[in-house]
């Protein structure tokens, strides 16, 4: 089995940074841009992450996940981080535009990653009020209070939908689910 | 079946978690996560960043690729990161002829210290003298630092000069650039002096540099011209909070024959948050990722 183009960063392999650029350098810019609050913070952003990602390769494990889940945690750190330091404006997406955003269709999102199929597979079993709240915070950045506002419902329902999307997702990645139950 | 307690995760905990994982944590959630917390809680927030992650990625549908400026910019970064790499986990004579500049350097600032102050706040003038020692570390360090063979800086787009004789643009000119900047309140302005290098001689020159935007230019007059195919010059920006011996890459440029007086704008390729001094190279076409320090022909500090 060939190195991944992590490990291939993490061996040295000057060639692997050009080609992790290319192959995730849409995910990365289009994490970002979701998650930044101006374009110029989504390109300092964007920065930033590819740092980490070179600081990070040799700590990529390829038996807990793929290349691609590795570098869009790495992201969701380093923007979560930035979106904390900064002010309580919301991310640059408007909550209008949500029309825009398309889940991966469970039947081909596994072109994407696996992760994504389970995801997508995930997702398809939520009911259409917690899918928009997981739609809401992970891929607009909004917080949970942010969203409890614009949903006009308890902030306890959003915290309970979120919890049960990630758990559910959690569970089809083949996750030990043990003692979930009782906080579900 | 072996029950495993140790992955049971009360719900206070478990909220925080994904609070922690979707919106992150204030301080005061934080230290609460880390009362609660009874062991499992980083294997448990790796799970769920998975989770989370994968969600993005059925979410990202789009594939938009990173913007060719962008792009170009994290290269160099990548380059400067990874020659830094190397030359951390080098040993030998490259630390050894640091640690001599560096004993140089505080003998050089001890030797500073020891002159009374004759005027003024004794507390102002221990600090101007902190910094001038600061900048003496850093430049001797880095003048003296060791000579690598990196890989040449990846290409950035020729540095604007401006000639007494040619025409104005419709665009803005650097020098009108520069003026506007220089009259922008936080603007700093930097005097560049020479140095013993044959190349800087009968040069002198200015930075203006903005801390907010990250812009800057470099304005000479007397830097001798330079063929391209040849040699280029290098700028570099010294940030105190990065490490001295690996100066922030400002871009390379030229200065063709005709030119009396130039003004070049600094492309930092990363963000400068404190900048300590400014500096200008020699170094083959294209620049280099780590300099030589073979001809450094221009050097200011900021006051």
């Amino acid at each position: 089995m060939s190195p991944s183009v992590l490990q291939r960063i993490a061996s040295g392999d000057t060639a692997a940074v050009r080609d992790c650029m290319q192959e995730y350098g849409p995910l990365v810019w289009s994490i970002a841009r979701r998650l930044s609050r101006t374009p110029a913070d989504a390109e300092d952003a964007t920065q930033e992450i590819f740092l980490d990602i070179w600081r990070s390769a040799a700590r990529f494990d390829a038996s807990q996940g793929s290349d691609k889940v590795f570098i869009a945690m790495i992201a969701r750190r380093r923007l979560i981080d930035r979106l904390r330091k900064t002010s309580a404006e919301p991310p640059m997406d408007p909550v209008e535009s949500l029309e825009a955003v398309a889940w991966a269709d469970p039947g081909t999102a596994s072109e994407t990653s696996v992760e994504a199929e389970q995801a997508a597979k995930a997702l398809a079993e939520l009911r259409p009020e917690q899918r928009q709240v997981l739609e809401l915070g992970l891929l607009h950045g909004l917080s949970q209070s942010e969203i409890a506002t614009r949903l006009e419902i308890p902030l306890g329902t959003v915290k309970s939908f979120m919890r049960r999307g990630l758990i559910k997702v959690r569970e089809l990645m083949n996750i030990d689910a043990e003692g979930v139950s009782a906080s579900t | 079946m072996t029950e495993r307690p140790q992955n049971q995760l009360d719900e206070a905990t478990l909220d925080l978690l994904i609070k922690q994982v979707t919106d992150g944590l204030a301080p005061a959630e934080q230290r609460e996560l880390d009362v609660l917390d009874s062991g499992v809680a980083s294997e448990w927030r790796r799970e769920l960043e998975r989770a989370a992650a994968a969600i993005n990625l059925a979410g990202s549908t789009d594939a938009s690729p990173l913007p060719a400026a962008l792009a170009r910019t994290i290269a160099r970064q990548a380059e400067q990161h990874f020659a830094s790499v190397r030359h951390a986990t080098e040993p030998t004579a490259a630390a050894a002829d640091r640690k001599i500049a560096s004993l140089e350097a505080e003998r050089a600032a001890a030797s500073l210290q020891r002159v009374p102050p004759s005027y003024g706040n004794r507390n102002g003038i221990y600090g101007w003298l902190a910094a001038a020692a600061c900048l003496l570390l850093a430049a001797i360090g880095w003048l003296r630092g060791p000579v690598e063979t990196v890989p040449p800086s990846a290409q950035v787009s020729p540095a604007a000069v401006v000639a007494p004789a040619e025409k104005p643009l419709t665009p803005p000119t650097p020098a009108e650039q520069r003026d506007a900047l220089l009259a922008k309140a936080g603007s700093i302005k930097i005097t560049l002096g020479g140095t013993k290098d044959s190349g800087s001689a009968g040069m002198s020159g200015d930075v203006v540099w903005d801390p907010a935007t990250q812009r800057g230019y470099m304005h000479f007059t007397g830097l001798a011209a330079n063929d391209p195919s040849i040699h280029q010059y290098q700028i570099w920006i010294f940030d105190s909070t990065r490490d001295k011996h690996f100066p922030v890459d400002g871009g390379v440029f030229d200065v063709p024959a005709n030119a009396v007086e130039v003004v070049i704008p600094i492309r930092a390729t990363l963000m400068v948050r404190k900048p300590a001094a400014f500096a200008v190279t020699v170094e083959k076409p294209g620049g280099t990722v780590v300099s030589g320090r073979e001809h450094v022909v221009a050097l200011g500090a900021a006051g």
